[in-house]
C-alpha cells in the first residue's frame, strides 16, 4: 500500500465525512474520492477533445 | 402536449447519417429547419440541412419555440444545451465509430486540418456517448429513438415506418426511402466518407 500525506485538518474533515456517509474507513472514503475525481477528469478531457474535433469540422462555434 | 408542439431533433456524431435522416424526414413530409448557409459539397452531396443558430443555442434559444412540430439537426454535443422548457423527440443516429472517425478524418484533411490521433479520438467519442446516455436519463423532456445507420441503408422501408411511429405521424414512407442511395452509402463505408 502506498501512503499519501494530507493536512491533519483535512484528514479530520474527511474522517467526519466518511463516518456520516457510512464508509467503513477514512481510507476507503479517500480512495473513492480519488477514483471519482479521476473519472471526472477523464470525462472532462474526452469531452474537450470531442469539442475540439467538432469545432475543426465546423459543427461547433 | 400534442406531437405537433414537440421539436424533432436529429442528432448524433457528425458523419453518422444525420443529413440523410433530415433528407428522409423532408421527403416524408416533415418540415425541416435549415438556413442553407452550409452548401452541399463532396462530403455531403445532398446538403447539410444545418441551422447555424443551433451552434449558439446556449447564448440564444429564443428561436426554439418557432421550431415546434418541425425537425432540426443538432450534433450530440449540443444536446446538453437544449433548454428543458420544450419537449423533444430525438432521432439519434448511430454508426460504427471506426467509420464515423475515418469519415471525419477524411473531411478534416479536405479542410486542410490535421486530425487528432485516431485511437485517442475513438476513446474520447466512446466516453462522450456514454456520458451523454447517462445525462439523457435525467431529461424526461427528451424522448429518444436510436437509429442505426446501417439499418437505415439496408432496411430503409422498415426504419422509415419505425421513425413515423416514433414521431406519431403519418409519413410518406416511399418518399423517405428514395432519400437513401445504397450505392453511394456503400461506397462511403468502404472509402471512409
Amino acid at each position: 500500500m502506498s501512503k499519501v500525506t494530507i493536512d491533519p485538518g483535512l484528514y479530520d474533515r474527511a474522517k467526519k465525512a466518511a463516518e456520516t456517509a457510512g464508509y467503513s474507513s477514512v481510507d476507503e472514503f479517500i480512495a473513492h474520492c480519488i477514483e471519482n475525481e479521476m473519472k471526472r477528469l477523464k470525462v472532462e478531457s474526452a469531452e474537450s477533445q470531442v469539442a475540439d474535433q467538432l469545432r475543426g469540422l465546423g459543427y461547433l462555434k | 402536449m400534442t406531437l405537433n408542439q414537440e421539436i424533432v431533433v436529429v442528432s448524433g456524431l457528425p458523419r453518422s447519417g444525420t443529413s440523410l435522416m433530415m433528407q428522409m424526414l423532408k421527403n416524408g413530409g416533415v418540415e425541416v429547419v435549415t438556413d442553407h448557409l452550409r452548401a452541399a459539397d463532396q462530403d455531403n452531396p445532398k446538403g447539410y440541412f444545418e441551422f447555424e443558430a443551433v451552434k449558439e443555442i446556449q447564448e440564444d434559444a429564443s428561436w426554439l419555440p418557432e421550431t415546434r412540430g418541425k425537425a432540426l439537426k443538432m450534433i450530440s454535443m449540443l444536446l446538453y444545451q437544449l433548454p428543458p422548457t420544450e419537449k423533444y423527440r430525438v432521432l439519434f443516429m448511430e454508426r460504427d465509430l471506426e467509420e464515423v472517425l475515418r469519415s471525419q478524418e477524411t473531411m478534416l484533411r479536405r479542410l486542410n486540418r490535421n486530425p487528432a490521433p485516431h485511437e485517442q479520438m475513438l476513446e474520447a467519442y466512446k466516453i462522450h456517448l456514454e456520458q451523454l446516455e447517462n445525462w439523457l436519463k435525467g431529461r424526461p423532456d427528451i424522448t429518444i429513438l436510436k437509429v442505426g445507420y446501417k439499418a437505415l441503408i439496408e432496411q430503409s422501408q422498415q426504419q422509415a415506418q419505425r421513425i413515423g411511429e416514433f414521431l406519431g405521424r403519418k409519413l410518406d414512407v416511399d418518399e423517405m426511402t428514395k432519400a437513401v442511395d445504397p450505392v453511394l452509402y456503400r461506397n462511403r463505408g468502404q472509402t471512409g466518407q
